[in-house]
């Protein structure tokens, strides 16, 4: 079953889950230096599904990777607030933020990212496997409940290769699921699919914020802004849209404001 | 199953291509290992214990007269005898009534086959013993002669009487000439048939056996010195004496010697193997870094990543090992078996010998574990990142969130002379530049696949040199032989008469006389240090050309002087041209000067070469001779060479004479050369393994480079590149790695050739040879690389080029 968070509210808590202070990524080259992130500060807040919208080459994708950890920053701090505790996640060794990463974020990829050699239901019921936080048997009926959930289980005991992208996205859900992380980071995840596909991944994702889930996910396509609870507009590094009514975002146009 | 082991079990199932190039690649390295180290527990144990089962004499005194049963109790009789037996020895020809083709034979009289206890004799089938007038034989007899129990063989006595016996057995003879191999093959009867063959009653050859001390070189000498002063005292003339440890078969340091030799090839395949596992390995690591990634961002720590891998590993090495240890034993045991075949001993049954199973075990569990390594750690600890946007192929291009690469020296200078070129007008064709660059894109898998590819050539290459070589020593060595057929009287005849007589048969243009002497070489307390054989030629013969490598040949008006063979040097390591040996011949002790040190093949004893002026005035022989070598004006070749012995044998009998054998010179070489052969088959069963070793290793890294590089193809095809243009980029790839290593490979071969030839032939001769080259090895190793890489190529290519654009952009 999918947890519930004891405190959900529409209103803002007084944490965010996610907070990004001044972060800033310089990817060097022969060519010279090139700034991706430009001095970000964000917050994020439990049970938000925020929109991380902007074109090719802005800087989302680079936003995403500080929060999962999966690229080092060059400077500033990401904090994550989970089971109870704040974590710099860029202080933690790669092997502790895997173990981290495995139990508080889930990741959804645009090209899945399922492993072609598993079943629906092994893929699953993989990172509970690796981070052992279910018995084998509870990890099995944990993994058939979320295929439930995202309407593949029919199609639990089939290679990936066998089944159509919008259904391996729904897998690729389930599985980042399967730890129950309180945290969904979600890169392009519609990118591949039709819009009939992607409209059944935003219902699922907004099930899951009715959950209790806080889902932060990446598009270059502005027509979805409205299906999420809020968004930020990315472009050249910076955060370019003010801060909402919730005040939640420091950005430089806010800070300049 | 957890989904992580049940992932581990489908890699190892999905691609049974790789799975099999993997589990080969350890297999090879793991029978050969398996087969040289039984063979060598095999050999070493059973090689002597079958030796010693049979009660080996201690010490043989060949005698030139006879001597009866009396002498025999004597020296059974003597402290530290054990046991004494005589036998009658005689060469005879022979051949299966009804044929024509006569075989030497040695005829051994027993008295009592019952009462043997020294050199017993195995039953194969048949009989187990003769009576009067009847014959056994021994197992190579019975092969040379193809006469089994029940047939009747006809005997030529010297004055042209055939006589016949029947064959009633065959049996196996493990002592009597082991070592030997110029020994002719060996038959049985009883002395009570010695005077229907025309030979007198009782024995021309001594065994005894000691009661204690029988392993100890030492005291066997002394022993053999006593035995022999006993005989002497009898007015007995003792022609040769030689002594053998009952527990060590006179071959065993030889084949061992071999066997250390094959042993060390078997390693270095081992170790080629084991380049060519990391290889494959490290492409099966680079193809998952995705999956790693993967694993990593949902919860996959490193040593969970690393554990799954290395069990991965270990699954293709317990497959490896389940195909390489029931063949590893059969094939140690089948190299054992040959070996006893060809040398006349045998084996106590099939077995897996512990040593070489724990040998097999270890090394295909740790050689995978130790080649996967380093891949292993180095996909475990890829960043998510990396393996995610697809930089794990480094030389893909940058992906766009990681840090830019820089460009490599390689890619500066290969762009550089490319733009270069261009400038001064020489295009190089896109599709060659693209080959070119792709050869030099994996650099650590180039140079894995170069190393094992060199290796394997070089190896291939050096071993047909010293197979030529070898051959060229025995070429060498066929000068000792240069007459056309040597025929052996019964007894001394005069020059002049035999002169007369053979230079009438027709081709025949030189018929000369030697004259022979069997001398006991004797250490300063009088214990036979080894026999020589003194052959004595005219001094100014041309029918020997001698490998002299110390000293001089002989000359006119030498006496008490020889040469000898290096075997000399094993009782006398610090001898000199010069120096003195002291020589017992027919009962009379001498000082003889050493003038020259030549080679030959090793064999039972030793050759000299002395002056027939001298030799045959000591052996009171003058002007006479029982062997003569004639010369014909036909043809030199082994089937002209064995037509013209069977004439010269006829027309010499019907000339009167007695003729003993004539054999002709091809055949002599032969069989003196039939040890080399042994040598030469294993070498090359070697070099064909590391050839195989080395074209898995390309035909593996040109399959993982065309398919790693499957979605670049589809891009190729794409932008209009025709599936023969695509082809061919990919074979020019892969004909250029094959040339680079075949280079490299006929570099290494040379000093690899000098090392291999040193350590054959020191373990052969006891001394190094000179060193050949042939073509032969590199023109063949170029074919191998050539059609190997072209084909491991083109494979891999087709398949890719079958898929269609959509399919190969899609691929993962």
């Amino acid at each position: 079953m999918i947890s519930t968070p004891n405190s959900v509210s529409s209103n803002i808590p007084s944490l965010p889950i996610v907070e990004l202070r001044d972060v800033v990524k310089i990817y060097k080259s022969d060519a010279g230096e090139f700034t991706a992130l430009r001095g970000i500060n964000a917050q994020i807040f439990p049970c938000e599904f925020l929109g991380v919208i902007g074109k090719s080459g802005a800087g989302k994708s680079t936003f995403l990777n500080m929060i999962t950890g999966v690229d080092t920053l060059t400077q500033g701090d990401v904090l994550v607030r989970t089971e109870g505790k704040e974590v710099s996640i860029h202080q933690l060794s790669e092997n502790d933020l895997a173990s981290w990463r495995g139990r508080n974020l889930g990741v959804v990829f645009q090209s899945f990212q399922l492993l072609p050699m598993l079943t629906l239901l092994q893929n699953v019921i993989l990172p509970i496997d690796l981070c052992g936080k279910y018995s084998p048997r509870a990890s099995r009926a944990r993994a058939m409940e979320l295929l439930d959930l995202v309407e593949i289980a029919d199609h639990a005991n089939k290679l990936p290769a066998y089944i159509s992208g919008g259904q391996q996205q729904r897998v690729a859900i389930a599985r980042a699921l399967a730890n129950d992380p309180p945290i969904l980071v979600a890169d392009e995840p519609t990118g591949s699919l039709d819009s009939v596909t992607a409209d059944h991944i935003f219902d699922v994702f907004e099930h899951l914020v009715e959950r209790g889930k806080t889902i932060i996910m990446v598009t270059h396509d502005t027509g979805l802004q409205p299906r999420f609870s809020r968004h930020l507009l990315i472009a050249d590094g910076e955060i370019v849209i003010p801060p909402d009514s919730t005040g939640a975002v420091s950005a430089p146009a806010a800070q300049a404001r | 199953m957890r989904p992580r082991w049940l992932k581990v079990f489908s890699d190892l199932t999905d691609n049974w291509l790789r799975t099999a190039l993997v589990v080969f690649s350890i297999a090879v390295g793991v029978i050969s290992i398996g087969v040289i180290s039984g063979a060598y527990v095999i050999i070493s144990n059973d090689m002597s214990a079958s030796y010693a089962a049979n009660h080996p004499m201690n010490v043989e005194l060949r005698l030139s007269t006879q001597f009866d049963k009396n002498l025999v109790d004597t020296i059974r009789n003597m402290r530290g005898v054990a046991q004494s037996e005589g036998r009658n020895i005689f060469a005879i020809r022979a051949r299966v009534a009804g044929t024509t083709q006569w075989t030497s034979l040695d005829l051994v009289g027993i008295e009592n086959f019952k009462k043997v206890q020294i050199n017993l004799l195995k039953p194969i089938s048949g009989q187990s013993s003769a009576d009067k007038k009847q014959l056994l034989l021994e197992k190579k007899a019975f092969t040379t002669l193809n006469a089994p129990v029940g047939s009747t063989l006809e005997f030529e006595l010297s004055d042209g009487t055939i006589k016949t016996l029947p064959v009633v057995g065959i049996v196996q003879d493990q002592t009597t000439g082991a070592g030997d191999f110029l020994a002719p093959p060996f038959a049985y009867i009883s002395t009570d048939t010695l005077t229907y063959l025309g030979q007198k009653d009782g024995f021309n050859r001594l065994y005894a056996t000691l009661s204690a001390g029988n392993n100890d070189e030492e005291q066997l000498r002394q022993m053999a010195a006593n035995i022999k002063d006993k005989v002497e005292k009898s007015n007995l003339i003792v022609s040769r004496s030689r002594i053998s440890k009952t527990n060590e078969h006179p071959m065993a340091s030889t084949v061992q010697a071999i066997l250390g030799i094959l042993l060390a090839l078997g390693i270095l395949i081992l170790f080629l193997s084991s380049s060519l596992i990391a290889n494959t390995l490290n492409a099966l690591l680079n193809q998952h870094l995705r999956y790693i990634g993967v694993m990593k961002l949902i919860g996959g720590r490193q040593n969970q990543i690393i554990a799954m891998y290395i069990t991965l590993i270990l699954a293709f090495g317990v497959i490896a090992l389940l195909i390489s240890v029931p063949v590893g034993g059969q094939g140690a045991y089948a190299l054992a078996a040959f070996i006893a075949d060809k040398l006349n001993f045998g084996l106590l049954g099939f077995r897996i010998v512990p040593l070489a199973f724990i040998i097999q075990i270890v090394i295909g569990m740790a050689v995978p574990l130790l080649a996967g390594l380093v891949p292993v750690l180095n996909g475990s600890r890829i960043t998510v990142l990396r393996a995610i946007s697809g930089e794990t192929a480094r030389e893909s291009g940058s992906g766009p969130a990681a840090d830019l690469r820089r460009e490599t020296a390689w890619e500066r200078f290969s762009t550089g002379l490319a733009h270069e070129l261009s400038h001064r007008g020489f295009h190089i064709p896109r599709p060659l530049l693209i080959s070119l660059r792709n050869t030099f894109r994996r650099r650590g898998r180039l140079m894995l696949t170069l190393f094992t590819l060199t290796m394997g050539g070089a190896i291939f290459i050096a071993v047909f040199n010293v197979r030529v070589t070898l051959f060229d020593y025995i070429d060498a060595i066929g000068r000792y032989f240069q007459a056309d057929v040597t025929v052996t009287f019964d007894r001394p005849y005069r020059l002049e008469k035999v002169n007369l007589s053979g230079m009438k048969y027709p081709g025949v243009t030189q018929v000369e006389g030697w004259a022979f002497a069997d001398a006991a070489v004797l250490f300063p307390d009088k214990t036979v240090a080894d026999n020589l054989v003194i052959m004595a030629p005219p001094v100014d013969s041309k029918l020997v050309e001698p490998i002299l490598t110390a000293g001089r040949w002989l000359q006119a008006g030498d006496e008490k002087a020889i040469t000898v063979s290096e075997s000399i040097l094993d009782a006398f390591p610090a001898l000199q041209p010069g120096q003195i040996l002291r020589l017992k011949i027919n009962g009379k002790e001498d000082d003889w000067k050493v003038v020259g040190i030549f080679k030959f093949v090793g064999q039972q004893g030793t050759i000299a070469y002395g002056t027939y002026g001298y030799i045959s005035r000591y052996t009171n022989l003058v002007d006479q001779s029982i062997s003569y070598r004639v010369v014909s004006s036909g043809g030199h070749d082994a089937a002209s060479q064995q037509k013209l012995a069977e004439g010269l044998d006829k027309y010499f009998r019907d000339q009167g004479f007695h003729v003993t054998e004539a054999r002709s010179g091809k055949s002599t070489l032969a069989t003196a050369s039939e040890s080399l052969d042994i040598l030469v088959t294993f070498l090359l069963v070697m070099a064909m393994l590391t050839a195989s070793v080395g074209s898995m290793g390309l035909a593996g890294t040109m399959g993982m480079n065309v398919l790693e590089r499957t979605r670049e193809i589809g891009i190729m095809r794409s932008i209009g590149a025709v599936d023969l243009e695509i082809m061919r980029t990919v074979i020019v790839e892969g004909v250029v790695i094959g040339l680079i290593s075949w280079f490299l490979g006929m570099l290494l071969s040379f000093p690899f050739t000098y090392l291999l030839s040193t350590i054959v032939n020191l373990a052969v001769f006891n001394s190094p040879v000179d060193v050949h080259f042939t073509w032969v090895g590199y023109l063949i190793w170029l074919a191998v690389v050539l059609v190997l890489s072209a084909l491991a190529s083109v494979l891999p290519a087709r398949n890719a080029a079958s898929l269609t654009i959509r399919e190969v952009l899609a691929y993962e």
